[in-house]
């Protein structure tokens, strides 16, 4: 399979929500330099949808390819796991802050699994994120920075999540990052309920306080 | 000037070869498609109209920014932060053949039938792989086929064979948390190499200077540098911590583009334009095009006029009321008020809009670069809405007629 097939069966034509799927990780993955042995990597089974999950979109926010197994698990469930992540492969020879190849070699190898999985056309959306996006520590300066942060514009806005009937968005992940809390406080004012699912417990709300944003 | 449409059918086949052959990384911003389903093509006569006006409104912003060089004491109406002011007097040692000036003017069609330029995009243009591989994809895509188009990628890069050294090394110098620079970088970057040249992806902080000289310190890319393609702006520069930035200011190393460029890029730049015609220089192409300009409390009780930020990117907090959205309008108006001097006042042009196939309209922006004073393609945008930012679509420019035809 090539970069464009990879592609297009996370972003099925025609179906909801895969206009969101961003093609960063995809567009490098002939370009990787680590190779990544996923032969004993299984997609996690899910058993903590429960009816809180009803109706909501999901964002998992794990680290690395965890989050794409996740996503493939929920996909299992019916779900239609719309990939987001943005971070840029490092300049060759140089260490980074973020290791993003782990993301795009697991959704290469996701993507025979999910080819074999049906999903509904009015599936729900699962939106997946890395959690390690905003590791920027660096030790040297002279590090490559490849982190990254989600903004407004990765996402649907709150209005086309309440045209599709989705009043509700879980959080699957430790905590909920700080790009997240900026986008999401402005989804809450506009009645959109937020939910953390820390550590797959059962779904928590989760108010999040009017965020720092330099933009006016 | 007219648009031609992508047939439906091979419209999403359009799509994906512009994300994957083409560098269109961020083809969704919030819920719109950044790709247009036209293509926007000039007679030959526009075409030849747009390239004459950007030559010479490049001759005079060069002309301007190389006086102002000299005579600093004359820049201060521009309102240029404490930080980057202390920085230019290291500029005495600028030579504008040593380095590669690359400039966008934003031209937009009027209702009176002429042009307006709305800014020049001076210090770090983008657009890069729209203008050079968007308009060869999509001529493989339209039914009419008599269209050519000017290859940016190719006449920046014949620039950079010009003043660097062949198989030298070059640092892209880019905010390398965020693709979409990386995908303006990446382009330009595979374009390089197959010429021979070493590239290395780096952040402006990746960059130390020893005797006026580029060094990289990116780890395992240390050494030094032949060229700085620069795509982090100089106002962000300025604020990176710690401050290392400096040597960018006097590098004798080739620079695209040189920080000469902050004198045009700020928004400002028309209100010194009276010092500069009293000190013989033209500016009468940037009089004809470029709506009158004023300071906030010059424009206070006059009707017709918006507000501009100084440093404005892509549209953004222009009080253009009807393309405002939300409560962005009052918030424009709330921060011109706490912060006059940060923004400028313009009197609105009345765009043009062009008629799609159902009759809907679009306004246009076409970005017209130059490449050391030529004229070397466009990029441009379209938007349902009077003003061109974010939620715009890229459209790839056409130019009617091939070659023969000149």
């Amino acid at each position: 399979m090539n970069n464009k097939e990879i592609y297009r069966i996370w972003a099925p034509y025609g179906k909801k929500w895969v206009d969101w799927v961003r093609p960063v990780p995809f567009v490098s993955v002939n370009e990787y330099s680590r190779n990544y042995n996923y032969m004993n990597m299984m997609v996690p089974k899910v058993n903590y949808l429960d009816d809180s999950y009803e109706g909501a979109a999901i964002i998992v926010d794990l680290p690395g390819a965890e989050s794409v197994m996740e996503g493939l698990g929920l996909a299992r469930k019916g779900y239609r796991p719309i990939p987001i992540y943005n971070g840029t492969i490092e300049q060759k020879d140089s260490r980074a802050t973020v290791d993003n190849q782990t993301v795009g070699a697991a959704l290469v190898w996701g993507a025979a699994q999910l080819s074999q999985i049906e999903i509904k056309d009015d599936a729900l959306p699962v939106f997946l994120l890395d959690k390690n996006r905003m590791n920027r520590f660096k030790m040297q300066i002279s590090l490559f920075d490849n982190s990254w942060d989600i903004y407004h514009q990765d996402l649907p806005s709150a209005e086309y999540f309440i045209e599709n009937n989705i009043k509700k968005i879980i959080i699957i992940g430790s905590s909920v990052s700080k790009d997240l809390k900026k986008i999401l406080y402005g989804f809450q004012k506009k009645k959109i309920q937020i939910y953390l699912a820390k550590n797959y417990d059962e779904p928590k709300i989760f108010r999040i306080r009017k965020q720092f944003q330099k933009d006016i | 000037m007219k648009l031609v449409p992508i047939p439906r059918e091979k419209f999403e086949e359009y799509r994906i070869n512009l994300m994957f052959d083409c560098y269109k990384w961020d083809p969704q911003f919030l819920d719109n498609n950044t790709i247009a389903k036209y293509a926007l093509v000039l007679t030959q006569e526009e075409h030849k109209e747009l390239e004459m006006l950007t030559e010479s409104i490049d001759v005079e912003t060069r002309n301007a920014e190389e006086f102002l060089n000299s005579n600093l004491h004359l820049a201060k109406p521009l309102g240029l932060s404490r930080k980057v002011r202390n920085e230019i007097t290291k500029m005495k040692n600028y030579e504008p053949e040593a380095h590669i000036r690359l400039m966008r003017y934003d031209f937009h069609p009027t209702i009176e039938g002429k042009w307006a330029v709305s800014e020049v995009n001076s210090d770090v243009p983008g657009g890069f792989a729209e203008a050079s591989l968007m308009p060869e994809l999509v001529l493989g895509v339209v039914e009419e086929n008599d269209f050519r188009f000017i290859c940016f990628g190719d006449i920046l890069t014949e620039a950079i064979l010009k003043k660097v050294k062949r198989n030298g090394r070059i640092m892209l110098v880019h905010c390398t948390s965020y693709s979409d620079d990386r995908q303006v970088m990446q382009f330009l970057g595979d374009r390089l190499t197959k010429e021979g040249f070493e590239i290395i992806y780096g952040a402006a902080d990746h960059l130390n200077f020893r005797d006026n000289k580029a060094i990289s310190i990116l780890d395992g890319n240390e050494g030094e540098v032949d060229a700085i393609i620069r795509f982090t702006p100089l106002e962000w520069l300025v604020d990176i911590k710690p401050k290392r930035w400096q040597g960018y200011f006097d590098t004798i190393t080739v620079s695209c583009n040189h920080p000469v460029a902050i004198f045009a890029q700020t928004k400002r730049f028309p209100l010194i334009w009276n010092t500069l015609e009293n000190n013989g220089i033209n500016m009468s192409t940037w009089r004809e095009l470029l709506p009158e300009t004023v300071e906030v409390k010059q424009a206070k009780g006059r009707e017709g006029f918006i507000y501009k930020p100084a440093y404005g990117r892509v549209g953004e907090r222009i009080s253009i009321k009807e393309a405002c959205r939300g409560d962005e309008y009052k918030k424009i108006l709330s921060d011109v008020r706490l912060h006059p001097k940060k923004y400028l006042a313009q009197r609105k042009f009345n765009s043009k809009p062009l008629k799609g196939e159902n009759d809907e309209e679009f306004h246009v922006c076409i970005g017209s670069y130059t490449v050391d004073g030529r004229h070397a393609g466009y990029y441009a945008r379209i938007s349902d809405l009077p003003r061109i930012d974010s939620h715009a679509a890229d459209i790839p420019v056409l130019i009617e007629g091939n070659d023969e035809d000149e």
